[in-house]
């Protein structure tokens, strides 16, 4: 289902829905670009070039409390059901890169194995794309990693900016579902704008990016090269911090602790929080032996896990090429170029 | 400007003659703009070596990191390391030095004066350019950044792009070297010191609360602020859940029950309070590279966290942290005419 949206009615479109549901769009506060709940009467452009923090949280918060617990000294433990009450949320602005990071968060948390917590926030979040018309970032590589800047995987509606409106296209039954209650604002698109859609597609393909090698050969040579001494010597640099994988779209190893709220009668929560490759006390054993000692073997873990075990799991590579892990490392430290040198491709 | 030149000279000495076994610097990175770290073992590598106003990272670093590295292995080896050092650089090597964390012998430093000069601001920089990317940033002895583009060189007043604590740094040279590159500039007239915290001791409390709690809680607690630090050395972080140790007469009720002062959860108390931590236990050692601020990567600004308490060393103390290594540490001396008004 193809629409037109006029650039100034944006705002319209946007508070239609902020009146049934919580609305999200990229907005520059302190200095940085994330995606903020938009206030009643507030006049939303699209002006990003892409958030710092990616998409995922709104299905897989940094903090998720899998259930309260409560024990009376002497007595059985009661358990509290705390399934997130996800409210509708409309996230707008959402990069291509981050629509197909969705699509491999719900292999890990909805296939073999439905993780309720993550499908009842999945459930209720409508992601609208924006096609890049140029890379946002000099570190983009989406069409290195099977993606494209306008590519609709793991999106449900996706806009393209053309000449003073904006092409909308809806991909699934949440899309369609928010573009035909907005049918006084979206015109039916003609064939000329699905024609000038495609071209400014074409256009955005040909902007020069990072390259890396084909899924197949860097697969290959990662694994063919797993004791290469390259991996010590890019990581040397390294600083051991957690920026890359937190910022990463498709990052999502978790981690869960009890936090104590009282002693006598024994409460709290269980809380599962974001985890991280890079932190030393990931693969720590209580033994006091560490497997990942170092952190040559942690990034060997980050960019094999990417570009590597999720191909040999799914055949489809888990990284899709936001370039945020290399735009924000604290040292230089570049994905591209590790797979690249450490594959020999 | 110092020439690259001479320090790529010094390090092929160095390495040809064995007396290090690596020579840190800065080479071009594939990332962006700003220089990487890079350790250089092979002499006929120098070449790779830069020097201008993007290699703004504190290599002090890994002194400590290296120091790590080499208790794993079997048979390190024992040779200094090189390491080019700015002034804060150089300070913050002072201070290791100073808590024995590193022996002098350990390591060769190649201190660079940043003369009239200083590194860039990134954030500066793309606000300075509108969007525009930079390829490369150079600075000139009154400070001015020349920056090109894809569409031409553009010069830039120092206050536009220099980082802040290079704008409020007084001491712009090594205060500890081997070998020093570059003169010794005492007159930078840029601002003053501690120009940027000013506005902070300017708020009220409860401003000053809200202003923090404001920051704090975007905190991905990535510790990036955490990792970046020379001053952070500790094996084992109180938030960190190695800092417990568990043997196999551990039972499941200690586990439990052990005190976990800040849970691994980003609430914003747990946040504020890993920062406090932070900074409290950089008063008197912080030499402000203000790395912590530059590698954060939602643009919390802890400079102002770490130089308000520089501020109060100075002060209260006349303590300036990082001029020579065998200064009494301020946390363990005190001499009696310190003040005491603040005991009740």
């Amino acid at each position: 289902m193809e629409t037109i949206l006029k650039k100034e009615r944006l705002s319209e479109w946007v508070a239609q829905i902020g009146a049934r549901a919580t609305v999200f769009a990229p907005a520059f506060a302190d200095g940085i670009w994330n995606f903020c709940a938009v206030a009643a009467d507030t006049k939303v452009e699209f002006d990003h070039g892409n958030t710092v923090r990616p998409a995922k949280g709104f299905v897989f918060p940094q903090r998720e409390v899998l259930y309260r617990f409560r024990q009376e000294s002497g007595k059985a433990p009661e358990l509290m059901e705390t399934l997130p009450a996800a409210a509708p949320t409309v996230v707008f602005g959402v990069r291509p890169c981050d629509g197909r990071a969705m699509v491999r968060n719900d292999k890990v948390f909805t296939c073999g194995f439905n993780d309720p917590y993550y499908q009842a926030r999945r459930d209720q979040v409508v992601f609208v794309g924006l096609a890049c018309s140029e890379p946002p970032s000099q570190n983009c590589f989406c069409l290195s990693v099977g993606g494209s800047p306008h590519s609709e995987d793991g999106l449900d509606v996706l806009m393209t900016e053309l000449d003073g409106r904006y092409h909308v296209k809806a991909i699934t039954a949440k899309g369609r579902e928010i573009v035909e209650g907005a049918a006084a604002l979206l015109d039916k698109a003609q064939a000329a704008d699905g024609k000038a859609a495609a071209k400014a597609h074409a256009d955005a393909d040909k902007h020069p990016q990072r390259a890396l090698a084909t899924m197949e050969k860097v697969a290959a040579g990662l694994k063919e090269h797993f004791d290469s001494p390259k991996w010590d010597e890019l990581a040397r640099a390294c600083i051991g911090c957690g920026a890359c994988t937190y910022l990463c779209p498709s990052c999502h190893c978790f981690d869960i602790n009890d936090e104590i709220t009282s002693n006598v009668p024994l409460t709290g929560e269980r809380v599962r929080t974001w985890d991280n490759c890079q932190f030393p006390d990931f693969t720590m054993h209580s033994s006091g032996h560490n497997p990942r000692h170092d952190t040559g073997a942690r990034l060997r873990q980050r960019v094999s896990h990417k570009l590597l075990y999720f191909v040999e799991n799914h055949n489809i590579q888990q990284c899709t090429g936001c370039g945020r892990c290399i735009s924000h490392c604290p040292v230089g430290i570049d994905i591209v170029r590790v797979a690249t040198e450490v594959s020999g491709q | 400007m110092v020439a690259i030149e001479d320090i790529r000279s010094r390090a092929k000495e160095l390495l040809e003659g064995g007396m290090v076994r690596a020579v840190l610097g800065f080479r071009r990175s594939s990332a962006g703009l700003l220089a990487e770290p890079t350790f250089v073992v092979a002499s006929e590598d120098v070449a790779s070596l830069v020097w201008d106003a993007t290699c703004v990272h504190n290599l002090a670093l890994y002194l400590v990191n290296e120091k790590k590295r080499q208790k794993a292995e079997r048979t390190p080896d024992t040779r200094p390391l090189a390491i080019i050092a700015k002034g804060c650089d150089s300070r913050a090597i002072n201070v290791l030095l100073q808590e024995n964390h590193v022996a002098r012998e350990e390591v060769v430093i190649l201190g660079v004066s940043c003369e009239g000069g200083g590194v860039v601001d990134t954030r500066k920089l793309a606000d300075a350019l509108r969007g525009k990317e930079a390829a490369s940033a150079v600075c000139d002895d009154t400070g001015k950044v020349k920056v090109a583009t894809a569409s031409g060189e553009v010069t830039f007043p120092a206050a536009d792009v220099l980082a802040d604590r290079c704008l409020e740094c007084t001491i712009a040279y090594p205060s500890v070297s081997d070998t020093m590159f570059g003169e010794k500039v005492d007159e930078r007239g840029f601002t003053a010191r501690f120009a940027a915290v000013k506005s902070i001791a300017a708020m009220s409390e409860q401003e000053r609360s809200a202003f923090w709690d404001g920051h704090f809680e975007r905190c991905i607690r990535c510790y990036a602020c955490r990792a970046v630090c020379p001053m952070c050395y500790c094996d084992e972080c109180v938030v960190d859940s190695t800092s417990f140790i568990v043997s196999p007469m551990t039972t499941a009720e200690e586990k439990a029950n052990r005190i976990r002062w800040i849970q691994r959860s980003t609430t914003p108390a747990d946040n504020a309070m890993y920062h406090m931590v932070r900074a409290m236990h950089l008063a008197g050692r912080c030499i402000d590279c203000a790395e912590c601020e530059r590698v954060c990567p939602v643009n919390i600004p802890l400079r102002l966290l770490n130089t308000s308490l520089e501020q109060e060393a100075l002060e209260m103390f006349e303590y300036t942290p990082g001029m020579d290594p065998a200064q009494p540490s301020l946390i363990s001396s005190f001499r009696d005419d310190d003040p005491n008004d603040f005991i009740r």
